[in-house]
């Protein structure tokens, strides 16, 4: 089955373009990729840690959290997935699951046979380069959280998360001007940033009054970017973004 | 366990009063705040701010009242004879 969109509104397309220049052979043959469709429900699991999957997951819409959990059952998410990640690529090198994902939302997705991948990546060596390039930014989103979970203020590591969302949903063509859906709850925050959410809700409450942030539902607009960045230390850099709008 | 609670005003940014928590050799174990009804997360309830030697970590819950707050600091410092 081959998702129905054009290839201007192809998720995966869209990502590796923000990061890698792709000829339209390499784009026509991302389109003609087999997926198997699926939509998931909030809060359920798509892989597991300790799974060996032989297939990997393209979000086509929603969010999902790649996370760990201790021995006490304490939850930390390790990123947020948006349309056009591969959050479990890795699984077409690395057999066993370190890692676990599960949606935030309902989450639209197609599912591709490691063989698929495989053949792709064969037959074009640029886009095996591409998802190569997309890993490895993946690990620098990894490096970044590392730094902003441990040295960084509640207040500042919040603003830095909001930055990175924003700057990352921009480029997949998610944001109007400065506001985006961000379905993300004051809990999965708390366990993205390593803060419990009575802290997180200070926080967003304080950042609110200093006009940082405007929340309405799941709706949130960024009134003064270069404030929230300054709160935030955000360089976006580390995104490796090839469109300079993107980085704006 | 025997524990001592001392009112006292915390400077979390909102309105919000809080407790002292003492062990029976008035030692500082835990600062307690009750959330005020703007916190849209657990408006009136008791928070562990902040907690000493074997509170002290990752772990801030949030209690209904005082006696399950107590309760479950004694059972913590209980576990650390």
């Amino acid at each position: 089955m081959h998702a129905s969109f054009p290839s201007q509104d192809n998720p995966l397309i869209r990502k590796l373009e923000s990061i890698f220049t792709l000829t339209d052979d390499e784009r026509q043959a991302l389109q003609n990729l087999s997926m198997q469709l699926a939509v998931i429900k909030e809060d359920q699991d798509i892989v597991r840690e300790g799974d060996r999957p032989s297939r990997s997951c393209l979000i086509l819409s929603g969010f999902t959290a790649t996370y760990k959990i201790t021995a006490g059952g304490k939850r930390q998410i390790v990123t947020f997935g948006m349309a056009g990640d591969i959050p479990d690529l890795q699984s077409l090198h690395l057999k066993v699951l370190d890692i676990s994902i599960g949606t935030l939302t309902q989450c639209r997705v197609g599912f591709i046979t490691h063989d698929d991948l495989r053949n792709l990546c064969t037959r074009y060596p640029r886009i095996t380069a591409a998802f190569w390039r997309e890993t490895l930014i993946e690990g620098a989103i990894f490096r970044e959280w590392v730094t902003n979970v441990g040295r960084r203020e509640a207040y500042n590591r919040m603003a830095h998360m909001l930055c990175e969302l924003l700057v990352r949903l921009r480029a997949v063509g998610l944001v109007e001007g400065y506001s985006c859906d961000l379905p993300i709850t004051q809990g999965e925050f708390a366990d993205a940033l390593g803060i419990t959410t009575v802290h997180v809700n200070r926080v967003l409450q304080q950042m609110r009054a200093d006009g940082l942030i405007e929340l309405k539902g799941d709706r949130l607009n960024i009134p003064d970017w270069e404030k929230l960045k300054q709160a935030g230390e955000f360089d976006p850099t580390y995104l490796h973004l090839e469109i300079d709008q993107a980085a704006a | 366990m025997t524990l001592t609670l001392q009112p006292i005003k915390v400077a979390t940014g909102f309105d919000e009063d809080g407790m002292i928590v003492l062990d029976e050799k008035q030692r500082l174990v835990a600062v307690l705040v009750h959330l005020s009804d703007e916190n849209e997360v657990a408006p009136g309830q008791w928070y562990l701010e902040a907690g000493f030697g074997r509170l002290d970590g990752i772990n801030h819950p949030v209690f209904a009242d005082l006696d399950a707050a107590q309760e479950w600091i004694s059972q913590c410092l209980a576990r650390g004879r």
